[in-house]
């Protein structure tokens, strides 16, 4: 009788020759790596550029005087994102513990910061956060009204962070209120042109799907642009802020892939519904509002998460319209001559929160995969 | 489809008269006209809107501007150039016109394209094998790497590499030398390549020519078996008669000079950057799609095969992956496509792409519109034809599958 870590060692390390082989290739250069990677980051690594940039990585060039309002915006939508969480997550203990664990090292990274208001302020957001979690998922009778706070907090938190005017966006809160913006503005315009290519008039199918099929086929940097260039010239006398056109362009684009998935959805409600419905003698409409959609949009709900992660993902590439997200906040730090030779500190702080709010919403969608299908 | 069939069913009514079946149709092509008209009057509408928002700024509209020389620089690109009537293809230069620099970030497009689709395969093959492989460590090491990928944008990976990697390289003077002739420095990347050797005789290319056509056709999986293994034994054949004959071809390894290297492929930074950024991107993106291909096969593949006595690896390769690659051909056709539009990233890092050309030539000329239309054209013609092209292969797949 050998003991089980043996036991275990012989079954998934060193199974066959081949992956002994790379077992003993693999174990000495990720400990290696693990080593490098530690010494660095605790003996080389100057971590307090963060401290000195963590604002502008957070709000951009948002007014200093007007702060505030920015935090106000982000405990408004810690709020919203914990009690997101708490309707897949209840009781998971290490998920509860990553929380708890993210919470600490957002607030003790803006100590860092010397910045008692801030470290407050961030104390205050963990804490919405939880009490969000809480009322989801402990208070079921609360989970009706998510939608609607959601859609009266993210117009809150948006008017607040507007106060010295859009142009003054930046940083991650620019990316996730951009993010949050975007996925709202799609789903019922992706819904419609779903709808539109599944319809019996045929214009209206060829119009709708010439609209998906191109979009789908140019990249966003392009479309982006070409929004952000034609709105000055169907609104000469307006000034349209660069964000809210940004807004636009993501929509523009995004609804076209919405209106895919919302498709797919369409095609797995069975056709046994429709019938049902027609025999009752329910008409167009009732039939799409009242049996169809919900069906299909509740088959869709993980693929549209995940969709939210595209979004968030291409948020970066707002810097083709002269916006500052979190990644062009971090490239400006970079290109400070105090902190130019601070590249990898830097990445590794981006690529850190991208990695956490990613996994976040990647996780939520697959949680959402396995808790809507067993309703069905 | 279906869903309208079946309203179209449901909502016939079983005894209507011929009035009411006229009144119907009359109702419905009045929509269909309504929705015609609507939609192009929202066209034209939104041209005249353009055009008024253009007059005002005292811009017009046309595309003359392509025939002007360009006047700009780019770093790498070949374009079509007219040696008197013929075309031919030429490095491009600051005196040729617009068109020319845009066929020439069209050049740089496909060039990145073309070689991260095929680098993106086989490392995406390998990493989704590898998700499911006997060992721990490899499983946990393939699984880390497409989630982390996965989650986190496209452009910072870019942005790292080119910044965080390439430009973190030694210059060229102290660039390490690896094994086989590699240079990697902070001015670009040069590998070994094949050239012509100094004394190749006619006969002895012709004959690696053949060889070579031999193989490719040796190579397509749905040709006939036999056909392929003559194939193959012919292209043997021809690369032996070439080695009698004197081999026409030598490695040249790129010799280290002042200002770069000579000899061998060199690549700039930034296409080394944007080509990394793609495979590593793609690569996690279609480890998912193999992963579920392979876990959606039914377990009794594999428990058939090890019932026949075949080890794993033999699984994988014989059994396994051949019928992976037959589901998984639409949807690598899809990342295909995302991975081509994604090329229009370099203009964060400067390689000069379609849409970074095009972005200079804007500035340069103030024709923003036109550009971008032209622009938009290209991408939904290059979109157009991959998926063609994967339709057409899956076609074929197919057709071979059943046949079998």
């Amino acid at each position: 009788m050998t003991a089980w870590p043996l036991r275990w060692a012989r079954r998934n390390l060193f199974a066959t020759p081949l992956d002994g082989a790379l077992s003993l290739l693999v174990i000495p250069t990720g400990l290696w790596l693990i080593y490098a990677l530690a010494v660095w980051a605790c003996r080389d690594a100057q971590w307090s550029v963060l401290g000195d940039s963590m604002r502008v990585m957070m709000v951009g060039v948002y007014p200093a005087d007007a702060l505030w309002r920015a935090w106000t915006a982000a405990v408004i939508l810690a709020a919203l994102a914990g009690a997101t969480v708490g309707l897949v997550v209840k009781d998971d203990p290490f998920a509860l513990l990553g929380g708890a664990a993210l919470g600490i090292l957002v607030c003790a990274s803006l100590l860092a910061g010397r910045d008692l208001a801030d470290a407050g302020w961030a104390a205050v957001a963990c804490l919405a956060a939880a009490a969000g979690w809480l009322a989801m998922a402990k208070l079921p009778a609360t989970r009706r009204a998510l939608p609607l706070a959601w859609l009266l907090g993210f117009a809150l938190a948006g008017g607040i962070f507007a106060g010295p005017g859009f142009d003054a966006w930046g940083g991650l809160l620019l990316s996730i209120i951009l993010t949050i913006a975007v996925s709202a503005l799609t789903l019922p315009l992706g819904i419609l042109l779903a709808l539109g290519r599944q319809s019996r008039i045929a214009s209206l199918r060829i119009c709708c799907t010439a609209y998906i099929e191109v979009f789908r086929a140019v990249p966003l940097i392009l479309v982006v642009y070409w929004v952000w260039i034609v709105v000055p010239l169907l609104l000469p006398d307006l000034s349209v802020s660069g964000v809210v056109r940004g807004v636009v362009g993501y929509t523009v684009f995004f609804c076209a892939y919405v209106a895919e998935y919302v498709r797919s959805g369409l095609q797995a409600v069975p056709r046994g519904q429709v019938e049902a419905a027609r025999s009752l003698g329910m008409g167009t409409w009732t039939l799409n509002t009242q049996v169809v959609l919900p069906q299909a949009i509740k088959v869709v709900i993980p693929a549209l998460v995940g969709n939210m992660l595209d979004i968030f993902n291409a948020a970066t590439l707002v810097f083709i319209i002269g916006l500052t997200d979190f990644l062009r906040a971090g490239q400006m730090i970079l290109a400070d001559p105090r902190f130019g030779n601070l590249t990898y500190e830097v990445y590794a702080f981006l690529f850190l929160v991208y990695f956490a709010i990613g996994s976040l919403i990647t996780f939520t969608a697959r949680s959402l995969e396995g808790s809507l299908a067993t309703g069905r | 489809m279906m869903l309208q069939a079946t309203a179209a069913i449901a909502t016939a009514k079983p005894v209507a008269s011929d009035r009411q079946r006229l009144r119907l149709r009359l109702r419905r092509q009045a929509v269909q006209a309504a929705i015609v008209l609507a939609v192009a009057a929202l066209v034209i509408g939104f041209g005249f809107a353009v055009r008024r928002g253009l007059a005002k700024q005292g811009i017009d509209f046309n595309f003359g501007y392509l025939l002007a020389p360009a006047n700009i620089n780019l770093s790498e690109g070949v374009t079509v150039v007219f040696d008197g009537a013929r075309p031919w293809l030429d490095g491009f230069s600051s005196s040729d016109t617009n068109a020319q620099a845009i066929l020439a970030g069209l050049f740089n497009t496909l060039k990145v394209a073309l070689i991260a689709v095929v680098l993106a395969t086989v490392l995406g093959t390998i990493l989704g094998v590898g998700k499911l492989s006997t060992n721990f460590l490899l499983r946990k090491l393939s699984f880390g790497v497409i989630e982390f990928v996965r989650n986190t944008p496209l452009l910072i990976q870019l942005v790292f590499w080119y910044f965080a990697v390439m430009l973190k390289l030694p210059p060229i003077a102290q660039a390490s030398e690896w094994y086989a002739g590699v240079i990697a420095s902070r001015g670009g990347v040069y590998l070994p390549t094949l050239v012509p050797a100094a004394g190749a005789t006619p006969a002895a290319a012709v004959a690696l020519g053949a060889a070579t056509v031999l193989a490719v056709l040796a190579l397509i999986p749905v040709l006939d078996r036999r056909l392929r293994a003559a194939a193959l034994a012919g292209a043997v054949a021809a690369t032996a008669a070439a080695a009698i004959l004197g081999f026409p071809l030598a490695v040249e390894e790129p010799v280290r000079t002042r200002f770069g290297a000579s000899g061998g492929i060199s690549m700039t930074p930034e296409m080394a950057a944007l080509l990394l950024a793609l495979i590593v991107n793609g690569a996690a993106y279609l480890a998912e799609i193999v992963r579920g291909a392979i876990e959606a096969l039914p377990r009794g593949q594999w428990e058939a095969a090890a019932a026949l006595g075949l080890s794993r690896a033999e699984t994988i390769r014989q059994i396994i992956l051949p019928q992976v690659f037959r589901i998984v051909l639409p949807s690598f056709g899809n990342q295909y496509i995302s991975l081509t539009k994604s090329t229009s990233l370099g203009i964060a890092i400067g390689y000069p792409d379609l849409f970074n050309v095009y972005g200079t030539i804007s500035n340069q000329t103030g024709r923003n519109l036109e550009g971008i239309l032209i622009v938009m054209l290209i991408y939904l013609l290059l979109s157009w034809v991959i998926s063609a092209l994967v339709n057409f292969a899956n076609a074929r797949l197919v057709a071979a599958g059943a046949g079998r």
